[in-house]
């Protein structure tokens, strides 16, 4: 036995690191989270609303945050990312670096600096549809709630100005890069999905054609604390789009892109429908697929949407996306494969459901592990004393990574409790 | 822990535009006068390590010894490790996010909201105390109900963590239908080849387990008792016995769903229509033959979504069938290298990477798939079956001869059938369940589901024997504690428990199971006569915050800015923080209405109406959860229940003469902040509409 | 149901499909992104969707289908296919075997199609050549100034080579007339527009012209490719044909001087023959990974044809040069190619020039997608 053996480190503090750390805390586990965005949550907090009861996830997280703040057990780090690890189960060794901040924890979310900051950055949490301040809180229930500076895009006097709005000494433009060491027993990975990059998949036009979106942009464009207000608009016009298409496997259940099914995408894309319809009860919209792919009790809610007078389903993929000549609406071409032949229609906007990319494809994890070709962890491979959780693994919906979160947990109590 | 001798302070933070709202001489009167808190220190900046070390400084038992601390500054969801205190009683007035952020600076308007809240935070922490863990003795002994793949899993992963499990099958043999598989679906990368069914290793490991206790050919007689201390008799091959189990994983997975109810898929029609389950049997029996003559069929029909995903049988989709006829149709192809399958889906659902499995299967040459909506089987000449479908992927009415016909029937839980648990007391969602108890799901998802059940079995344990609640309120050390010689034995309570933690004894007493209960205070909103309450949550905290309010005289009434009072009674985890989102965003909220946090809408006590009302307060608006079918109350049945005590109230408003429309409960999700301001307008609109609360003169 | 068709799945016929370089063909999932990305595939019952479904099946009406003629294997939808199924090389293997079922006798087709014969289909000019020699008794090298007539006089080059062109001809009109047969029976019988005449002079133009060949994005240069090789045979042809005309009406056989206008035309033609062909070879490698490598049956034709393009160049410049030992027996393989690609036409891709034809126009006829 030795201080190591209750200690567990969870990289990522999204809603499987979180749901993996708490669990593992509430059992009595010493947990440190570290999450590499600046706030906790992960993609879910960027939902308008999730699955099974269409509720806002903020909620599910207000309680999560709601846990670590009344666990002794838990500390985490924002900003922070794993670059090194050694040692094996029972006893790794960890080097996380937390990059600056450039806030401390005298930041009261005043919002006083960003008024008077004279730069602007992309809103990444908004996937690019407006911009921040270049000082910002990443979004208004961010957990910690403390604003960040972007140091890219707050360049010159930027940070001066901003320190100066700031009477509360919380901002600190020297701060550095911070190295830490732990110790732990057990390491629990959890680093979450990435969206495609569409744009590699040419005939769809996202970057190129006008009113083509990401799912999550829509899920950004329909949130109250999105940059529309909630109120879906298209963004070349800021007009409320009146017929909608989807476009289903958007880079999924390709070859030449993600050979896998992303498993969510046709579960979001009805959900995505029940917004516009919500909002216009006179819009139109058309969900062209190959496979509808709404697994167990969520068929239920597939009835619900397909028997919407205002919804179409289109058994066909969608394989060419315009510009409609002239205005900036976007025609799509898909063969209705249920012998209807070709269509092609004209729509307000098109909403790609892109798949998803575990976050190890793009930044694997600083242990030889094992991975599929796409960047999935291989989780017979796995180390004793590592485990994966989630969209790590396969692709899940937040449902199913929670339980497989609860289940990491044990997983990971258990390689502490062999040694 | 009850503190002993109380001392009070109260700190006020000027900082983020607080000070700058507000007359803090007044402030400091009204907490003087009205709260009776003498000890009041004022900050620039109460939670910046100065300010909190003047509180420190405070709390020293050899200078003021302060044990009471009203913090008069931001939301208690900020700045939430800087304000905790251990062993003081800490009580959180939100002066910025529901005063200085949404309020007109300087009015005299925001100036009597912030000391109402300053009353109202002193008439709490009079009444509070700190929590005291309810301890008993427990049992960590873990029984998993269903030795299949999950119950396998489940018992296996909770020994291995150290616990004693008890496993109960009602069948002779261990596995259940995953032991009845010939072959497996992959569930690792590359997902292309067949595998030996997992269970099998599982079966070896759990009875090798020192810690696992095995009981086959075993049926629970009947259940008693609550987490922790749980007695539960089983009937082996007819003895009995009672052991005693401190938590319960309920895996007791599915059976097929009834064929014979599929008649229009042909099934009965021939025996060479055969369900996917009476497929496997042949399959693992060696060669497939044809049940009517023992011949190798050339050709199989595989009918996808039989029962399933169809509203006359099965309003879901079984998961697993997708992938089973795909292995099946390699089956057929193994079994006979000259034959075809033929596979008619609605859709292919092979989610995540088994779409890998899918192209795999699929490129086999005699292996055929098409969508199609069956509309028939019917038997034709040469002993073939006929099957008849639309809607194809060729565009046109087909039909396809077949020597055989699979249906792929799907799942139904066994829970359907019969309760298993033969609990003797009230039910809840107190159980961890699994699998396909939930939903219908392959079985590494049910793997993993089972660790996930097996984790909450066994924090469920610890929990209680630490005396807190678990998930939601996990590590609340508080627990509803009745004043029982006033108890009427009106069963409110125990009915209204969404969680089954209120029991009756013979006579129809109540008493309360604390290991089942999630602490969301429904029963002290059921107790007409007030007498269940928390440590730190009870009807008379509540009640004396109400009382406290200072409630000016109307002098005229059509004044749209004549000073009505109301009160806002918020559920704590959602209508609240979207209040404080609100406040970040800087919208203006209502001057007229005073908030209070719930745990939960369900802990709302009627009695707070006419207490408030009594007391001149012109309305009262709940901010409560979605209820019904897709609740989003965190407590299941909480806002539901607020509901359903509104509804009893218009009568006893109309008696008093007082109009129905001044308590009204509003549905507010987390993310509604930006709703909020008119809903909260159009309330108190109504309210004026109406006019002032006639009690006010008395 | 009155409109039910009975469907009898074939699992040989898939496996031959996948044999004949069909074998992603299976792995297609039916989503239409082939027909949809396709500039040759019509708005109503677009190719080749479709089609991929019925090679799956094995439902061999398939190769009886117009309408995988009008594909041009741009590849288009081979590069976008989601699965790698490789419509375009599961279509151009549904072409051989439309051609195999009209070419007659079948067994001749089947041996064409498949590398095991390909010695026996050589041998069978080279044998035939050689017999000629024996026969005129000049099975060695001719002495003197090199005259290729020394070695086969007109008379027998006439024989043999209208015997192997009348023999293609007649398998083709065999072929053609069954294939319009079945063409205008069910399930492909449309109300035909027009007259045969009026709709063949535009779709020959649109042939020559290469106008559809042309909407290909992913192998758009193939199209020009193909326009050199097509119009490399068709001044050869034409060379042949005064050479003919010449020897048989003005009785002035060759070889002919130099620079005169047959001549040119016929190094023109070479050279765009040899040009397109080798680059057809170098598109199809560059392209081989996203558009597919082509099967057996494609790169027989580019063999052959590289074959006799490069014998005729050869044997032409060791005429020149003077090198007998080299310019009779290139020659003789000149002669050997030639006949392979004429009295196989039937059988091999070559085919595709008739029912390629034929399909457009009927497709144009039936009013899809012109």
């Amino acid at each position: 036995m030795n201080a190591n053996d209750r200690k567990i480190l969870v990289v990522g503090g999204g809603m499987s690191g979180l749901t993996a750390a708490l669990e593992a805390a509430e059992s009595g586990a010493q947990v440190i989270i570290a999450e590499k965005e600046p706030y906790l949550g992960g993609r879910v907090a960027q939902l308008h609303r999730y699955f099974p009861k269409l509720c806002p996830p903020t909620c599910g997280l207000e309680i999560n945050f709601r846990r670590i703040r009344e666990n002794p057990n838990i500390t985490f780090y924002t900003m922070a990312e794993v670059t090194q690890v050694s040692g094996s189960a029972g006893n790794f060794d960890v080097t996380v670096t937390v990059r600056p901040r450039y806030v401390n924890d005298r930041c009261v979310a005043c919002d006083a600096c960003a008024q008077a900051c004279p730069a602007w950055r992309s809103n990444d949490f908004n996937y690019g549809l407006d911009k921040t301040k270049a000082i910002y809180l990443p979004y208004d229930m961010a957990f910690p709630q403390k604003y960040v500076i972007d140091a890219s895009a707050c360049q010159e006097d930027c940070g001066q100005k901003c320190a100066e709005a700031c009477q509360y000494d919380a901002i600190d433009l020297n701060m550095q890069p911070q190295t830490l060491n732990f110790q732990v027993g057990s390491i629990i990975l959890a680093g979450g999905w990435d969206l495609y990059d569409i744009s590699k998949v040419d005939y769809l036009g996202f970057g190129t054609v006008k009113n083509v979106i990401t799912n999550m942009q829509m899920e950004r464009l329909a949130a109250s604390n999105g940059p529309t207000g909630g109120k879906i608009l298209r963004p070349s016009d800021n007009q409320p789009p009146k017929k909608v298409a989807f476009v289903q496997c958007a880079g999924s259940r390709d070859e030449n892109h993600l050979p896998y099914c992303s498993y969510i995408c046709c579960m979001a894309s009805l959900k995505q429908a029940t917004y516009l319809r919500e909002q216009d009860p006179e819009a139109e919209i058309y969900i062209f697929y190959i496979d509808l792919r709404t697994p167990g009790r969520y068929e239920q809610f597939m009835w619900k949407v397909r028997d919407d007078e205002g919804v179409k389903l289109i058994r066909g993929k969608v394989a060419k996306v315009e510009q409609e000549p002239g205005t900036d609406n976007v025609t799509v071409t898909a063969e209705d494969t249920l012998g209807g032949g070709k269509i092609k229609m004209t729509f307000d906007m098109v909403v790609l459901a892109v798949g998803m990319v575990p976050s190890t494809k793009a930044k694997p994890f600083p242990l030889p592990l094992s991975y599929t070709p796409e960047g999935f962890i291989i989780p017979e491979l796995l180390p004793e004393g590592i485990v994966a959780v989630g969209t790590l693994k396969n692709p899940l919906d937040v449902m199913k990574s929670n339980e497989d979160a609860t289940g990491a947990a044990l997983k990971s109590l258990i390689s502490l409790s062999r040694r | 822990m009850a503190i002993e001798e109380r001392k009070y302070g109260a700190y006020l933070c000027k900082g983020c535009g607080i000070g700058a709202a507000l007359n803090f001489e007044e402030l400091a009167k009204v907490i003087r006068k009205d709260g009776k808190i003498q000890h009041i220190r004022e900050h620039d900046v109460l939670c910046s390590p100065e300010g909190l070390a003047m509180i420190q400084e405070d709390l020293k038992p050899e200078g003021e010894g302060i044990n009471c601390l009203l913090i008069a500054a931001c939301s208690p969801r900020t700045k939430y490790q800087e304000f905790d205190f251990p062993n003081v009683l800490v009580e959180r007035v939100n002066l910025r996010e529901l005063v200085a952020w949404t309020q007109e600076p300087n009015h005299p308007e925001t100036q009597a909201l912030a000391e109402d809240y300053c009353r109202m935070g002193a008439a709490r922490i009079k009444k509070a105390d700190l929590p005291e863990p309810y301890q008993t003795e427990c049992d960590k002994t873990i029984l998993v109900v269903g030795g299949g793949v999950t119950g396998l899993t489940a018992a296996l992963e909770a020994a291995n963590n150290g616990y004693q499990v008890v496993l109960v099958e009602k069948e002779a043999q261990l596995g259940g239908y995953a032991a009845k598989l010939y072959k497996a679906t992959p569930s690792s990368y590359p997902y292309t080849s067949l595998q030996d069914p997992p269970v099998h290793a599982l079966i070896a490991e759990v009875q090798a387990h020192p810690l696992i206790r095995v009981l086959t050919n075993t049926t629970i007689v009947q259940s008693e008792g609550e987490p922790g201390l749980l007695d539960v008799t089983v009937n082996t091959n007819g003895t009995e016995e009672t052991i005693r189990i401190g938590s319960v994983v309920l895996a007791t997975g599915f059976r097929p769903y009834d064929a014979t109810k599929l008649s229009h898929l042909g099934y009965g029609l021939s025996p060479d229509v055969v369900t996917n389950f009476e497929f496997e049997e042949l399959a693992k029996k060696g060669k497939i033959v044809r049940p009517s003559d023992g011949k190798a069929p050339e050709s199989v029909a595989f009918i996808q979504c039989a029962g399933s995903r169809d509203p006359e049988h099965l309003p879901y989709c079984s998961d697993f069938c997708c992938l089973t006829s795909l292995k099946q149709a390699l089956y057929v192809r193994q079994s006979n290298p000259e034959a075809t399958a033929m596979i008619l889906y609605k859709d292919i659902r092979t989610p995540g990477q088994t779409e890998l499995f899918y192209k795999e299967v699929q490129s086999d040459p005699g292996v055929m798939l098409t969508k199609a909506e069956v509309t028939g089987v019917e038997l034709a000449p040469g002993a073939k079956l006929r099957v008849k479908a639309k809607d194809t992927l060729l565009g046109a009415n087909v039909a396809f001869e077949a020597d055989m016909v699979v249906l792929a029937t799907g799942l139904v839980p066994t829970t359907l059938d019969d309760p298993i648990l033969n609990l003797t007391y009230r039910q809840g969602p107190g159980l961890p369940e699994t699998e396909n108890v939930r939903q219908p799901m392959t079985i590494p998802l049910a793997m993993e589901d089972a660790r996930g059940a097996a984790m909450k079995a066994i924090q469920a344990l610890e929990h209680v024997a630490a005396g807190v609640a678990v998930h939601p309120r996990a590590w609340d050390e508080t627990f509803p504690d009745p004043f029982m010689q006033r108890c009427t034995q009106c069963k409110r309570c125990t009915e209204e428990c969404p969680f089954g933690a209120i029991d009756e004894d013979e006579k129809g007493t109540p008493y309360f199971k604390i290991n089942r209960c999630r602490r969301c205070g429904t029963c002290m909103g059921a107790c007409p006569e007030r007498i269940i309450n928390f440590n730190d949550f009870s009807v008379d905290i509540i009640g004396s915050m109400l009382k406290s309010l200072d409630v000016p005289e109307i002098e005229d009434e059509d004044d749209p800015e004549a000073p009505f009072r109301f009160i806002g009674l918020v559920c704590e985890n959602d209508a609240y923080p979207a209040l404080d989102a609100a406040g970040w965003h800087r919208l203006r909220l209502n001057p007229y209405i005073r908030f209070i946090p719930l745990r939960c809408l369900g802990s709302f006590n009627l009695v707070w109406v006419s207490d408030a009302l009594s007391r001149g307060i012109d309305g009262m608006i709940l901010l409560a959860c979605k209820s019904g079918e897709d609740y989003q109350c965190h407590f299941a049945k909480g806002s539901e229940l607020a509901e359903y005590r509104l509804s009893k109230l218009s009568e006893t408003l109309d008696k008093l003469g007082l109009e129905a429309d001044r308590v009204q409960l509003v549905t507010v999700q987390i993310s509604d902040f930006d709703r909020l301001p008119k809903i909260l307008d159009d309330f108190v609109a109504r309210v004026r509409e109406i006019g002032p609360n006639p009690f006010k003169e008395f | 149901m009155a409109d039910e068709i009975l469907i009898k799945p074939d699992l040989q016929f898939v496996k031959r499909i996948m044999a004949a370089g069909g074998q992603d063909a299976k792995k297609c999932y039916q989503c239409d992104t082939c027909s949809v990305v396709c500039n040759l595939s019509p708005e109503t019952s677009p190719f080749p969707r479709k089609e991929m479904l019925q090679a799956q099946w094995g439902l061999k009406e398939v190769v009886k289908s117009p309408d995988i003629w009008l594909c041009h294997q741009c590849s288009d939808c081979t590069v976008y296919c989601p699965r790698g199924a490789k419509p375009g090389e599961v279509l151009a293997v549904l072409r051989q075997m439309c051609i195999e079922e009209y070419a007659f006798p079948p067994m001749l087709a089947r041996m064409v199609g498949d590398y095991r014969f390909l010695p026996l289909l050589i041998a069978l000019p080279v044998v035939l050549l050689l017999l000629a020699l024996k026969i005129t008794g000049r099975l060695a090298i001719p002495e003197g100034d090199i005259v290729f007539s020394k070695m086969f006089p007109w008379y027998t080059i006439d024989i043999i080579f209208l015997g192997a062109a009348g023999f293609a001809l007649f398998v083709f009109a065999q072929g053609v007339r069954r294939y319009w047969k079945d063409l205008n029976t069910s399930p492909w019988k449309v109300r035909l527009k027009g007259s045969l005449i009026s709709h063949l002079i535009p779709t020959l133009v649109d042939i020559i012209k290469h106008d559809r060949f042309k909407k290909c994005e992913t192998t758009f240069a193939r199209s020009i490719n193909h326009l050199m090789v097509f119009f490399g045979f068709v001044f050869l042809g034409l060379v042949t044909a005064w050479a003919f005309l010449k020897e048989w009406v003005f009785h002035q056989p060759g070889p002919y001087f130099i620079f005169s206008p047959i001549k040119l035309l016929a190094m023109v033609g070479t050279a765009l023959l040899l040009y397109g062909i080798y680059q057809i070879i170098v598109a199809r490698q560059a392209n081989a990974d996203k558009a597919g490598y082509g099967t057996y049956f494609d790169w027989q034709l580019i063999y052959v044809i590289v074959a006799v393009g490069v014998t005729g160049l050869g044997s032409w410049l060791f005429r020149l040069l003077g090198i007998k030992i080299l310019a009779y027996p290139t020659y003789f393989l000149h002669l050997a190619s030639v006949f392979f690609l004429f009295f196989y036409a039937p059988y091999t891709k070559l085919a595709h020039l008739v029912y390629r034809t034929v399909a457009m126009l009927y497709a144009r006829m039936a009013d899809r997608g012109f």
